[in-house]
């Protein structure tokens, strides 16, 4: 018994590898590992709207860019770094505003379902981004608001850690929301609505915890996006890349396995390298001779990838990565390896079917 | 002091009276059937009692406290547990799951403590976990406990539905259709054990039924409704040689033979 746990600890080795020392040779891999990380916090807080409250959301991208901008205007530190009380601060204040914003659209969600919920939550990102991120005096008038990270982060690998400190917060908040009175009452809602009120839960309390704790960690996502692109720019939010992210959002939550947190952090940051914004790319084709091909059709082969993963996702493989991935996980947690396992994977094929709905 | 007392209870569906003027009352520790031909509106009833409908007129007491028109997570903190006709339960989750979620009311800890995950949180949830697997002793279900919910029968689910009302830690238990889809010996089985539970657990029982043995084995008393109105009430004998209910249930013809025992 204490060969084989060793045995599964020596596995784990090979991604703790990857995960660590890889960042830690080159500031280029710490920058990529970093966005991955924001991708996976923005998954987790999909995980917990879409996944477990059974909520759609196509404005989650409003949250992060909340999130960005109230962090950066908090800070505004023009040409200086950061102190750490402010950037915490900073940090802070931009979960708690995309929570309230969150509060706000979950208000909304308790009266709508469905499409119509799809419709406002698209419009409600849509006119954020729009009327919100475009107000000049919150976008430093269009040439961005400065966010400059303290010292003791300045290095990319440095930053990478903190990231990676954020996502372990967010799973640790993702796992005591999934085993507690909470989480059990989110899926109870999600699934039959009458039930969970013959037990006692408060359909309408519930509905906007949910929303809350997911528009928290968009925020936070946000907070730290800012500091990784040391500044807040609107066009980062605003219309076309605003729209792009929201549905990558959706997307990489889906083909992940919605309420299945391995899986959606594994989908989160698949997508953040793939993605037209990510530096990952672009890197790798220049280091071939592919670097003008990539660029000059770069949203066509992430958006490809992303739709050919999601129709494989629905027809073939509706619990997503996660179910993919169940077996190893259920193995690393110390039972045997077998292919069939009753945990971890089922809450998923109805929900496919309500997201496509 | 009765457990529930409806007066006048009328609820209202466009111009359409799915109840209408309906006036009952429950006595601690008495198990009531509330009977009725497909339609007559014994589940628009329930669902007003648990508070699922705001009925359109009249007045719902339990415990001698005014319920009309509470919101059903309300009653179920009162102690107002209820099963469904087509089984309320978490489908993608396992038994034990469906138990914890249903300790939901008992759970009594803040939303930040379950976030961070403090010790009284742990301490409350191993509670939990111990009373559900009381209440699957109790129901003979100890073997599924690690079930999902996809797998089971219809028996075991129904079962295990009336668990979960249990979980709740009612003292009025509000049961549609307990023996739905059981055979005439599960059915038995079933009446032993409500009468069981009230003896054990001190509970008053309202239940839907439609199995005449069944009913005449386990209620004190009977309401029949047809189409939304009061048509008879009584202890179960008398209401199972009543001639309107005789007639609702089988027709015109029906009355004029003498009672056919079912």
């Amino acid at each position: 018994m204490v060969i084989e746990r060793a045995g599964r600890g020596i596995a784990l080795l090979p991604v703790l590898a990857v995960v660590f020392l890889l960042p830690a040779r080159s500031d280029t891999f710490g920058h990529f590992g970093a966005y991955g990380a924001i991708f996976a916090m923005v998954g987790l807080s999909m995980n917990v709207l879409v996944g477990y409250t059974g909520q759609i959301s196509l404005g989650q991208q409003a949250f992060v860019g909340l999130g960005a901008l109230t962090a950066a205007n908090v800070i505004d530190t023009g040409t200086v770094a950061a102190e750490p009380f402010t950037f915490a601060l900073g940090i802070l204040a931009g979960v708690g505003v995309a929570a309230g914003a969150a509060l706000v659209l979950g208000a909304i969600a308790l009266r709508i379902q469905g499409l119509y919920l799809a419709l406002v939550t698209l419009v409600f990102g849509g006119v954020t981004a729009d009327a919100v991120f475009t107000i000049p005096r919150l976008n430093g008038q269009e040439a961005g608001v400065s966010a400059i990270r303290p010292d003791a982060l300045a290095g990319e690998y440095a930053f990478y850690l903190f990231a990676l400190a954020m996502v372990a917060l967010c799973l640790y908040v993702d796992i005591q929301v999934r085993r507690s009175k909470i989480g059990r009452g989110l899926v109870a809602l999600r699934e039959n609505e009458l039930a969970a009120q013959a037990f006692g839960v408060n359909v309408t309390g519930y509905k906007l915890i949910g929303f809350v704790i997911s528009g928290a960690m968009a925020g936070l996502a946000g907070s730290v996006f800012a500091f990784w692109t040391q500044e807040f720019s609107d066009k980062d939010f605003t219309s076309g890349a605003g729209f792009s992210l929201a549905l990558t959002f959706v997307v990489m939550v889906v083909v992940g396995g919605l309420g299945n947190r391995t899986g959606v952090v594994i989908a989160a940051v698949f997508f953040a390298l793939i993605s037209p914004s990510s530096p990952m790319l672009g890197w790798l084709s220049n280091k071939t001779h592919w670097g003008s091909f990539y660029f000059d059709h770069k949203f066509y082969i992430s958006n490809t990838i992303g739709a050919a993963l999601l129709l494989q996702t629905i027809v073939m493989n509706p619990g997503g990565l996660g179910q993919v991935v169940a077996p190893i996980t259920r193995w690393f947690a110390g039972e045997p390896f077998s292919f069939h396992g009753d945990a971890d994977t089922s809450t998923t094929g109805a929900q496919v079917a309500d997201v496509r709905a | 002091m009765s457990e529930l007392e409806v007066h006048g209870l009328t609820k209202k569906f466009g111009g359409l009276a799915a109840v209408g003027d309906l006036t009952m009352q429950v006595n601690e520790w008495e198990i009531v059937g509330l009977m009725g031909p497909n339609g007559a509106g014994k589940t628009t009833a329930f669902n007003c009692i648990t508070g699922f409908y705001k009925p359109t007129g009249g007045r719902i007491y339990y415990d001698g406290q005014d319920i009309t028109g509470m919101a059903p997570h309300r009653k179920a903190a009162l102690g107002i547990g209820r099963t469904f006709q087509n089984v309320g339960m978490v489908k993608s989750e396992t038994v034990l799951e469906n138990l914890l979620t249903a300790q939901h009311t008992q759970a009594a800890y803040g939303a930040m403590a379950a976030i961070a995950g403090t010790t009284v949180v742990r301490q409350r949830e191993r509670e939990m976990a111990k009373h559900a697997d009381a209440i699957l002793e109790l129901l003979g279900l100890t073997e599924v406990r690690d079930r999902r919910l996809g797998g089971l029968s219809y028996g075991t689910l129904k079962l295990l539905e009336l668990g979960c009302a249990l979980a709740v830690e009612p003292d009025l238990l509000l049961l549609d259709e307990p023996s739905s889809g059981m055979g005439p010996e599960e059915a038995h089985d079933l009446g032993l054990r409500l009468l069981a539970l009230r003896r054990e657990l001190g509970l008053t029982m309202l239940l839907i039924e439609h199995h005449v043995p069944l009913v005449t084995a386990v209620c004190d008393y009977v309401y029949v409704l047809d189409f939304g109105r009061l048509l008879a009430e009584g202890d179960a004998e008398s209401i199972r040689r009543h001639p309107a209910v005789i007639t609702a249930y089988l027709g015109e013809d029906a009355a004029d033979e003498p009672a056919a025992d079912r």
